[in-house]
């Protein structure tokens, strides 16, 4: 039992890491367009289909179609700014957040009637590791590694660039940021795209451990969720901070109870989280 | 080198601007004086771009720059110091000042300004790693202010800069806004605080209620008895 | 009474006298099916709307659907107990989850976005919690209720009756919303609209109001999925509990047009007989066809239409009734 524990606390951390990246791209898209992308885990969803698709119909090797995963979900991303987002800067809130909603309904439909209601996945064996009585699979090392990757050169570009600056100057103060000379135009659409390349990667390193399904994206948009207000909407840090928090609080119950459980108590957590302290872990009042 | 002619600006259905007309020379210091509510910010938020006038024309330099993006209007070479000492809070005061040569023209000069920068102002070159959020009010300004010349500026706009400091402290800005005077920028400066102004104009423009009521000289502001009582405290 | 109040008032008479003989003019069974589905999710959609029209939306009204279902269709298929009691239960439950939703979100001021956030989570909840009882629920499967055919059971065999139900509980519906829109309840909710601050140095009991208008609202809803369970006889936490009908019930009150009256009717209407002609024309071979046109028409409608379509019409005619009576 304890081994299973142990386990369970390495796979959480592991998959933390790949959550991270997720919550990065919420908050992210929350903390500079001021807008809550409701259908972040179907993007993730529809990036798996791609890489996918790319694989099996047009035979593209499969680190290529990849990569080609992500640049699809980037362009996504870049399309959702221009069609919906843009239309709807100064809509109300509601407008804005059934909107997006609706994308959820329409990816999640797309999926189904394209390519069906079956599980797709593409088979990949990769070895599992071993210490002592516990096992590892080097998938989940490798998503791991990935993740921790992706999110340092990702601090590093918006620490060290001006476009990070410029990002991090809109997120702050919008009317500042246009008036040092920064076009928020071009900051949105980068904004949606890397939060749209995160979704293409995060799939990526979903493909050798989960099947996609239609309702795939359901589970993991909602935990993106929990996760991200959990830290502080907008709060990269705090989000970072969440996700492992999460992902080792849901693996572990999944191991000590049913899946469906974890699932419960980590929307439980969220419930509790906005009612005790909306701002999150670290957020700050606004 | 700035030629505003009969801007009226609007929001919604309120008119904040009403025919406003004004006129600035390269080199020159023209202040806007008026009560609270006059549409002095108004103003300065027109002509950098974050509002569109409905009627009127602004050109600067040569161009057109009513229509344009504020993103633009910074590239030509207008830079915008708002009021309160409005800086980004959770930027260090170093990429504060960065952030402020974001502008194309104005990138590759951003090494060779930055030591200038830390020489005029000693202060933020101590506080360089700290977060804007935390300085002072005074010192706020005053990374606004160094921030608004890493843009490569030709004018510059201050929105009532001594609003909310100590009278030490706005001793100490108008003195800076005399030395930019000194290194030949041309400057739009808008304030309540009619006296200290007028010591450092060239030229000056009254507005109440969205409309100019007055403009001229220090010394023809001096000398109108409505102005010395209402602005001058005299 | 204005030109533009007697043109509402005597259309909505005239639509009510035609719902009142549909059923006897009509002689096609499936059309008069087709219509009460109308009329139920009517009466679901305005009560909706009753929450919505005050700025809280609620991304998650499938939570009391499925309980306005599932208790009394379990209650009846286990114990026996007959619906006209089992829907009694059914309420109380979802006014309790709607009585603590409501107050801790309203005491510790969640607004809009956390707000929909959070009951979507619920939503979520409830379509979990169905599957993982699934040994009483029946699971994603679903659950049918048995038939009896009996009236005490809730059951009858002239299908006509259910359409008669759902038309008196749209009416109901939107009496109280007329109620509601004249009383003093209103004018409170609407200054907390405008700023909760000034609205509670005035004494106003914001989160009494607010919570009053959820409890409602619940309640209804958990009516309608009682009905509903009761007349289709199978539920599923797809259909009804979960995010999806959750948002279904939000499409059809803001594609007719929220803060209109009769708007969440029109939209109902509309998405109701597209689904079924899609169903129809498409068969199962392009499952979630409907769907996916929906989702990009409500796009397309928030971008273009935002006051849905029966208040941009609206809007149209007050405009042009302003100019014929200003002159």
């Amino acid at each position: 039992m304890f081994d299973q524990i142990v386990m369970a606390l390495l796979n959480g951390i592991l998959l933390g890491g790949v959550l991270a990246l997720l919550a990065f791209g919420l908050n992210l898209i929350f903390g500079v367009v001021k807008i809550i992308h409701m259908a972040y885990g179907q993007f993730v969803m529809l990036g798996f289909y791609f890489i996918y698709y790319f694989y099996s119909s047009w035979s593209v090797p499969l680190i290529p179609a990849m990569a080609m995963g992500i640049v699809a979900m980037a362009l996504i991303g870049v399309l959702t700014q221009l069609l919906i987002i843009n239309p709807l800067l100064n809509a109300p809130r509601l407008n804005q957040l059934l909107a997006l909603a609706s994308l959820i309904i329409v990816v999640e439909n797309l999926a189904q009637v394209i390519w069906g209601a079956d599980y797709r996945g593409i088979p990949l064996s990769m070895p599992i590791i071993q210490f002592g009585d516990i096992y590892v699979r080097s998938s989940f090392l490798l998503a791991f590694g990935g993740a921790i990757l992706t999110l340092l050169l990702l601090y590093l570009f918006l620490n060290r660039t001006y476009l990070g600056l410029g990002i991090r100057a809109v997120a702050q103060d919008l009317d500042m940021a246009k008036a040092v000379g920064i076009n928020p135009k071009v900051i949105y659409i980068l904004t949606l795209a890397t939060g749209g390349a995160l979704t293409g990667l995060v799939a990526a390193f979903f493909v050798p451990i989960y099947t996609v399904h239609p309702h795939f994206g359901a589970s993991f948009t909602l935990m993106a969720f929990v996760i991200v207000v959990f830290g502080g909407m907008g709060n990269l840090l705090g989000g970072f901070i969440s996700a492992f928090i999460i992902g080792i609080v849901t693996s572990v119950t999944a191991v000590l109870s049913s899946a469906e459980a974890a699932n419960i108590l980590a929307l439980a957590l969220f419930i509790g989280m906005m009612m005790v302290r909306p701002q999150g872990l670290l957020g700050t009042e606004s | 080198m700035l030629n505003v002619r009969d801007v009226n600006v609007f929001y919604g259905e309120f008119q904040a601007l009403d025919s406003i007309s004004l006129k600035i020379e390269k080199g020159q210091t023209v202040i806007v004086v008026g009560p609270n509510g006059a549409g002095k910010s108004t103003l300065l938020q027109t002509l950098a771009g974050l509002q569109k006038p409905r009627l009127g024309s602004i050109e600067f330099d040569g161009r057109r720059t009513d229509q344009m993006e504020a993103y633009q209007v910074v590239e030509h070479g207008i830079s915008l110091v708002p009021e309160g000492g409005r800086v980004f809070p959770h930027l260090s005061v170093l990429d504060n000042l960065k952030v402020g040569s974001y502008n194309k023209a104005a990138r590759s000069q951003a090494d060779t300004w930055l030591p200038r920068i830390f020489e005029l102002f000693p202060i933020l070159a101590q506080r360089k790693k700290q977060r804007a959020g935390s300085l002072s009010g005074g010192e706020r300004q005053m990374l606004a202010i160094a921030r608004s010349l890493m843009a490569q500026p030709k004018l510059i706009m201050l929105d009532e800069p001594s609003l909310g400091l100590a009278p030490l402290v706005v001793n100490m800005v108008f003195e800076f806004v005399q030395t930019l005077k000194q290194e030949g920028y041309a400057i739009l400066l808008v304030e309540q605080n009619a006296n200290k102004a007028l010591k450092v104009a060239d030229y000056a423009y009254l507005i109440e209620s969205g409309k100019l009521v007055f403009e001229g000289s220090s010394e023809d502001f001096d000398k109108n008895p409505y102005i010395k009582t209402a602005y001058l405290g005299l | 009474m204005q030109l533009k109040g007697k043109i509402a008032v005597y259309g909505q008479i005239a639509l009510l006298v035609v719902l009142v003989l549909l059923p006897f003019v009509v002689t096609s069974r499936y059309l008069t099916h087709i219509f009460t589905l109308i009329l139920l999710w009517s009466f679901v959609a305005t009560a909706w709307a009753y929450m919505a029209r005050f700025g809280m939306v609620s991304l998650g009204h499938g939570v009391f659907l499925g309980i306005g279902a599932y208790f009394p269709m379990l209650m009846f298929n286990y114990w026996g107990v007959t619906p006209w009691l089992g829907i009694l239960a059914g309420l109380v439950v979802a006014v309790a989850v709607a009585a603590l939703l409501g107050y801790t979100c309203f005491r510790f001021g969640l607004l809009g976005d956390y707000f929909a956030l959070v009951t979507l989570a619920v939503a979520e909840v409830s379509s979990l919690t169905v599957m993982a009882l699934r040994e009483v629920t029946g699971g994603s499967l679903g659950c049918t209720l048995c038939a009896t055919g009996r009236m005490a059971d809730m059951q009858f065999e002239d299908k006509r009756v259910y359409y008669f139900m759902a038309l008196i509980l749209l009416m109901g519906a939107v009496y109280i919303w007329r109620r509601i829109d004249r009383s003093p309840i209103r004018l409170a909710l609407t200054a907390i609209e405008e700023s909760e601050i000034a609205a509670s140095s005035l004494g106003v009991s914001v989160i009494r109001y607010k919570v009053l208008i959820t409890l409602l609202s619940a309640a209804l809803t958990a009516l309608g999925g009682a009905l509903y369970a009761q007349y289709v006889t199978y539920v599923s936490p797809d259909t009804i509990a979960g995010v999806s009908v959750s948002l279904a019930v939000c499409f059809k009150a803001i594609l007719g047009g929220m803060f209109t009256v009769l708007g969440p009717f029109v939209g109902s209407a509309i998405i109701v007989s597209l689904e079924e002609y899609i169903r129809i024309a498409l068969g199962t071979s392009f499952l979630g066809l409907s769907q996916i046109i929906f989702g990009v028409t409500l796009l397309l409608m928030i971008i273009f239409l935002p006051k849905g379509i029966l208040g941009s019409i609206s809007e149209k005619i007050a405009r042009r009734l302003d100019r014929v009576t200003v002159r």
